[in-house]
């Protein structure tokens, strides 16, 4: 790997050639602070909380873009670099509701760790705030654009991650604010829900509709498990709270989706809890299903499919997997088929 | 085919600036006289690109003879054509007039506003047409491009470049050499040329014009930029706002790719270069480059963090060079011409020439391009003519929106990127918007920064948030709600800003605030403590212009509209609230409210002091008993110095129930309104009228008691128990020459001759020849009484221009008229004389040098031209000062320039001792001595009933008056002009020069007030019909 020599706040540092100063500090344990900046997302430069001093430059630099060169000299905790942190988050602050005692994202909400780590309690910047209407009425996404910061990740999630490009920033300068075009809502926007702007956004302005009154960050178990619905093998971590799914999150470090999710992974979880859904087998008795037994049920069904192979051959079985299947499931599924039916009458539902 | 030989050519402007004035019908007019008269053989027509002399559009210059026309509308055409084209004559009613002389200069060459620039990238702008490709080619076009491509390699056309010392005409001064070098080195097969023709100041057109006027020069430097750098493709990314100039780039591209001059194999060569035009939607924020690359390709237009740089990676990933319009068009001159020669023009780190958009409060406003290093005077007084209507230059805001301004002390500033950068200012793309008195500063902030916070592309939070928190901070303090941390508060968001935003726009919003800040500060302290904009622009603080130029804030509106409907009484009853001098302010007074008139934008100010004088004089015949507000107090306060200022405060505070003693100096009151005005500005009886009004408030008033001889202020205080004292003893000592020969007799100083006048002794000046050495009233005032007193020759001599004379302009014209001989630029070195006796003056020619803090041009002597004026007598009027005698033990300090030291509270040094009128602000006007009358009462009273002094903001009160006249009725009425006493019958006596004018012609003149205190009324969202009881309120004190 080709490296060069790099000194941050003191600290000799032998970066990985073309990364960022952002990435070589965080490579080497050097915390940064960010907030448009996401590492499945490509850097933007908007939010200026990673500004640094980098030395022979006029200006702060922010981390997130610059790159590293031979010999470069960073002083990320200057007294000019953490002054005008603390002017951005003022700033930020001075256009953010202060409410984050009934915020879902306490607890988990980078403004308010960074407003808590540089101790801001109010703003010198006070002014007018935004008051834009929470209605967007489709069934996931709770759009409250009055806690955007604009960092436009979900920007970028949407155009690079997902490739839909149903939401950008629309107006300009204090009136910018992220929309889809003309402003509308998402149901009118080729938006499909995937989810993964709720997924990036480091305050509560984007929530899955869900989780609204569920519980509190910290209250809540994360069971990462597999998606149910496709053979792809997406993982993601459910949010469980008293034994109940309050939320579906990215799992990041997933092999197989990298954190990204469809609007299934994402919101389609609530059958989980559904009342109709089915826990005990049922056999219908003069017409009507009757609860059993696992035992009693699988009895049943070994004694039928015997009793059809022996009366009418193997291939007059058929058998039908679920797409909602793991892989391993389905698969023991056909071994079951082939090796012990005998057929080869086995399919799935291909999908969901 | 053979063209027709022609006699003479004409060239109209087609320039932005002409078209909107009308320059298409006058060339279609042109055309079709022309055509009637069959001249089409004999004269030829060319609609060229823009001369830059916008103000005087449309312009045209006619040649061989090089006249040049000016506003010359289609109506003009029949007679300028008989006269120029068939008869060779000059038309002088279309030809330029310099405004100050209003001499005619018939000639293109010799007009000021031409003779000191120097136009090297608009050397074809107003010559050829820019729709002809043929035109540009007889002007040595495409030569550079020809010499680039058959005799240079790339790399030498970089070095030539580089070695010229050209910088980026955008506005932050990078070498382009540089730029090129790094876009030729930077890897990659597939580079592209842009050009950033997104010229968005308001205000500025330097771009639009060139390539308006000059389009192919833009070619040319991009197609030489392009063979340097290795590029086979370029942009033009030009706002959509500027049609003219995208039709005459498509028809430029298009004859230069059939010239084989664009596109495959250009010249035969294996070079090949195509150019596409973007349109740009205006988005200001797009001018920054990366933002603009962005826009090209399709996304919205906001900048992105650099490193990379274009040169590296910029449009489409590629390495790109990005221009702006004015660095390509300097680039074929530099080429075919060489470097050297480019380096040998303006200054050394900062070659070439500087193209600015002169707008704004200048007589010559347009497009200039002159040689870097000429002073920023120069531009705006020589080529830019001055300020309009002989108003006070007071900044210019260089570098657009995003620049800053300079004031008066950075006249002699050389002007080019370094130095304009050093002072606080941008060079920027090259707007230049100069501005007058009339302007406020805090409001002139918050127009650039409302603009470049709505240009703001929202992206980075600084520019976002930080812009629009600064913008209501600001707009707050121009609406009275500021508070004095909010001058902080906007330093730190404008170190923020500068500190943490993305791109150059959100870097730079907050320099025009920040440096009208530095020049300012005062202005902005005005608006937050005084709730006062004394420009008169905010209009939660004005109420109407003429009140708010008023030092004593009289409520001109109300006490005008009354006198219209013929209610006198009530009309005085309000002037006297704030002013008790009617009859003398009448009279002499320099009438700010007139200079700042509304209707004076139109056409003439309203006759406000013609009006007062009517007023008063109406009334003069009923005494007034000034109302006592308050009851009695026990507290003695002294006044020193029965003028102006003493009087008014001893009014105010009898007013507030003070038992008041004058004590004056002199055997008569009045102070200079008595023994420095002459009587034939302001009769003593009409004075003395006003004295007793003021008395019979119980105001007593002892003459002939000198401070420090008859008493002294431990007398007053200690002894006779007088609680506070207000010194008002006016500037009553002549400023001495400190030249030889001043101590001859003959010399006799101003304020002392017109003091023995008025008090009975004056000179013998039968057949003398009198001197007066200066520029102010007194100069003026000594010079007339001389002439009335019979002497036979009287000059006055002053060693600057009239334009600069001190003096009111009436009071000038009214000495010319007499008589009066003018010298100026010229000053006295020496008095000579015989025995002991003066027998003339030696005086020495001046030449206008640098400019000084005031703007006007400093004189320096000439040496060698001295000559003698033959004179018996020598009237010094160079200045008073204050006399101090009495001072020593007194506990009262004194500034250096003899001034009183006071605090913002009138308070002098010792306890108890306040001060007002000329004493603290130097020699002053009437007006202002009865202003600082007002406040010293104010502060008198509030110290003697608290102990404490600080600072009383008192917020006028006012009434609302009804217009009760039809707006229509008088659109065309004209100010009426003072009847005057026959100069004939001036001489030798000292009556009354002004006579007044009658009832009829003041009350119609009263009807000419636009009322625009009921717009302010409106504004603030009250009705003016009917009245608001609330509205009726007494001056309250805050």
């Amino acid at each position: 790997m080709a490296t060069v020599n790099i000194t941050i706040d003191g600290q000799k540092i032998a970066a990985r050639a073309g990364s960022t100063v952002l990435e070589a500090a965080r490579e080497a344990g050097i915390d940064i602070p960010t907030l448009c900046y996401h590492p499945a997302l490509p850097p933007e430069g908007a939010c200026r909380v990673c500004l640094l001093e980098i030395e022979k430059q006029r200006t702060l630099q922010p981390a997130c873009t610059f790159p590293v060169t031979e010999g470069m000299v960073v002083h990320t905790r200057s007294e000019k670099v953490i002054s005008a942190r603390k002017f951005v988050l003022e700033l930020l602050l001075s256009d953010h509701p202060l409410d984050c005692m009934t915020c879902e994202m306490a607890g988990n909400c980078e403004l308010q760790n960074l407003a808590y780590e540089y101790g801001i309690k109010e703003s010198r910047f006070p002014g007018i705030q935004h008051s834009y209407p929470v209605d967007d009425p489709n069934p996931f996404i709770e759009r409250d654009y009055n806690k955007c910061i604009l960092c436009r990740r979900c920007v970028r999630a949407c155009n690079y991650m997902n490739g839909v490009e149903a939401i950008g920033v629309v107006y300009r300068g204090f009136q910018a604010k992220i929309g889809t075009a003309f402003d509308g809502y998402l149901e009118d926007s080729p938006c499909e829900f995937c989810g993964m702007c709720v997924a990036v956004c480091p305050t509560g302005a984007l929530i899955p509709k869900q989780r609204k009154g569920q519980g509190r960050e910290w209250e809540f178990k994360k069971v990462t498990t597999t998606c149910s619905y496709c053979g792809v093998g997406c993982q993601f971590d459910l949010n469980v709270r008293n034994g109940r799914i309050v939320q579906v999150t990215s799992n990041w470090d997933a092999p197989a989706n990298h954190g990204l999710l469809c609007v299934k992974g994402r919101f389609g979880w609530d059958y989980v809890h559904h009342p109709d859904r089915l826990t005990k087998p049922l056999i219908k008795k003069d017409g009507a299903f009757v609860e059993a037994t696992w035992d009693e049920a699988l009895d049943l069904v070994a004694s039928k499919l015997s009793e059809v192979k022996e009366k009418y051959g193997s291939d007059a079985i058929g058998v039908l997997s679920s797409a909602k299947c793991t892989n391993e499931e389905n698969y023991a599924m056909q071994k079951f088929t082939r090796a012990v039916l005998g057929t080869n009458n086995v399919d799935h539902c291909a999908r969901l | 085919m053979a063209e027709a030989l022609y006699r003479a050519n004409v060239l109209v402007c087609g320039g932005t600036g002409c078209t909107a004035s009308g320059s298409v019908k006058t060339f279609e007019a042109l055309q079709s006289e022309i055509a009637r008269r069959g001249l089409e053989n004999e004269v030829r027509l060319i609609h060229t690109g823009c001369r830059g002399f916008c103000e005087q559009g449309p312009v045209m210059v006619v040649y061989p003879e090089g006249i040049f026309y000016c506003r010359v509308h289609a109506e003009d055409i029949p007679h300028l054509v008989e006269e120029t084209l068939v008869k060779g004559r000059v038309v002088e009613a279309l030809t330029y007039k310099e405004p100050e002389t209003h001499q005619a200069i018939p000639h293109y060459r010799e007009i000021p506003f031409y003779t000191k620039q120097q136009r090297i990238v608009l050397s074809n702008c107003g010559l050829i047409d820019p729709e002809n490709i043929e035109e540009y080619i007889a002007r040595g076009g495409y030569e550079a491009l020809s010499k680039a491509l058959f005799q240079m390699t790339p790399e030498q056309v970089i070095d030539e470049v580089k070695r010229s010392g050209l910088r980026g005409r955008g506005g932050a001064g990078f070498l382009t050499g540089l730029k090129w070098e790094f876009t030729y080195r930077a890897p990659g097969d597939v580079k592209y040329v842009v050009c950033n023709a997104d010229e968005g100041d308001p205000g500025a057109f330097m771009d639009r014009s060139v390539i308006e006027g000059d389009p192919h020069s833009l070619l040319e430097g991009m197609i030489i930029a392009a063979y340097a750098i290795g590029a086979k493709e370029g942009y033009i990314y030009c706002r959509a706002e500027y049609p003219l100039a995208i039709k005459r780039l498509k028809i430029a591209i298009a004859q230069a790719e059939e010239y084989g001059l664009l596109g495959d194999h250009i010249l035969g060569t294996d070079f090949s270069f195509h150019l596409k035009i973007k349109e740009g939607a205006g988005a200001f924020v797009c001018g920054e480059e990366t933002a603009l690359l962005a826009s090209i390709e399709g996304r919205r237009g906001e900048p992105r963090p650099r490193p990379p740089f274009p040169a590296v990676k910029g449009l489409w990933g590629k390495p790109t060079n990005i221009n702006n319009v004015k660095s390509y068009a300097n680039v074929p001159r530099i080429i075919a011409k060489g470097a050297e020669w480019f380096a040998s023009i303006g200054m050394p780190r900062s070659p070439g020439t500087a193209i600015f958009a002169l707008t704004g409060k200048v007589n010559n406003t347009g497009l200039i391009e002159v040689p870097m290093g000429i002073t920023l005077g120069e531009i705006i007084f020589d080529i830019g003519g001055g300020i309009p209507n002989g108003k006070r230059f007071k900044a210019v805001q260089t570098g657009g929106p995003l620049g800053g301004c300079l004031s008066a002390q950075d006249l002699n500033l050389r002007v080019d990127f370094d130095s304009l950068k050093d002072a606080g200012a941008v060079m920027g793309s090259g707007g230049m918007i100069v501005v007058d008195e009339d302007t406020c500063m805090v409001e002139f902030s918050k127009f650039f920064l409302t603009f470049a916070t709505a240009e703001s592309c929202g992206k980075c939070v600084p520019c976002r948030v930080g812009g629009k928190r600064m913008l209501e901070v600001l707009t707050r303090i121009t609406e009275g709600k500021g508070r004095l941390e909010d001058i902080e508060t906007i330093k730190q968001i404008a170190a923020g800003m500068d500190a943490g935003a993305l791109c150059a726009l959100g870097q730079l919003t907050p320099g025009p605030m920040l440096a009208a800040l530095r020049y300012f500060e005062n202005e902005f302290i005005e608006h937050i403590v005084d709730k006062k904009c004394k420009a008169g622009v905010c209009k939660a603080l004005v109420r109407a212009r003429c009140t708010n130029a008023c030092p004593a804030e009289v409520d001109v509106p109300s006490y005008v509209s009354l006198v219209a409907q013929g209610r006198y009484a009530e009309a005085l009853e309000i002037h006297r609230r704030h002013n008790p001098f009617a009859l003398v302010c009448g009279r002499v007074c320099p009438a700010f409210c007139e200079s700042r008139c509304r209707r004076g934008d139109i056409d003439e100010p309203i006759a406000i002091r013609s009006i007062k004088r009517f007023m008063a004089d109406h009334e003069i015949e009923k005494p007034w008993t000034p109302p006592v507000y308050e009851p009695a107090k026990t507290e003695k306060v002294a006044v020193i110095g029965a003028g102006p200022a003493g009087l008014t405060a001893a009014l105010r505070l009898a007013q507030k129930g003070y038992k008041v003693t004058v004590f004056e100096k002199l055997p008569v009151p009045g102070g200079m309104m008595a023994v420095g005005i002459p009587e034939y500005r302001l009769p003593r009886d009409i004075l003395n009228i006003e004295i007793e009004n003021i008395k019979r408030a119980g105001v007593e008033i002892k003459c002939n008691q000198a401070l420090g001889k008859d008493f002294t202020i431990d007398s007053l205080m200690d002894k006779d128990g007088y609680k506070a004292v207000v010194l008002a003893i006016g500037a009553h000592q002549s400023r001495k020459l400190g030249i030889e020969g001043e101590d001859l007799a003959g010399v006799y100083h101003g304020v002392d001759f017109l003091r023995d006048i008025a008090l009975g002794n004056p000179p013998d000046m039968t057949g003398k020849r009198v001197v007066v050495v200066g520029g102010g009233n007194v100069a003026i005032d000594a010079a007339r009484s001389a002439w009335r007193l019979g002497a036979s020759e009287v000059h006055v001599v002053y060693r600057r221009t009239r334009q600069d004379m001190p003096a009111h302009e009436e009071e000038i014209e009214a000495a010319e008229k007499e008589g009066i001989i003018f010298s100026y630029l010229t000053n006295p070195v020496r008095v000579i004389g015989e025995n002991g006796k003066m027998t003339g003056v030696e005086v020495q020619n001046q030449l206008l040098g640098d400019f000084d803090r005031t703007g006007r041009r400093r004189p320096v002597p000439e040496e060698g031209s001295n000559f003698v004026i033959e004179a018996d007598m020598l009237v010094p009027a160079i200045g008073q000062g204050i006399d101090l005698s009495w001072t020593d033990g007194s506990g009262v300090e004194a500034n250096r320039d003899t001034t009183l030291v006071v605090n913002d509270a009138l308070a002098t040094t010792r306890p108890g001792v306040f001060a007002a009128g000329d004493a603290v602000s130097g020699p002053a006007t009437v007006i202002q001595a009865v202003a600082q009358g007002n406040r010293v009462a104010v502060e008198v009273d509030y110290y003697l009933r608290t102990g404490k002094v600080e600072k009383i903001p008192v917020v006028p009160g006012y009434e609302v008056v009804e217009q009760q006249f039809n707006l229509e009725d008088y659109a065309e009425a004209k100010r009426p002009q003072m009847p005057e006493l026959p100069v004939a019958e001036r001489r030798g006596n000292f009556r009354e020069v002004e006579l007044g004018m009658d009832e009829d012609t003041i009350r119609e003149e009263c009807k000419r007030c636009l009322r625009c205190d009921l717009e302010w009324l409106e504004s603030e969202g009250l009705a003016f019909e009917p009245v608001p009881d609330h509205l009726l309120v007494e001056d309250r004190v805050e």
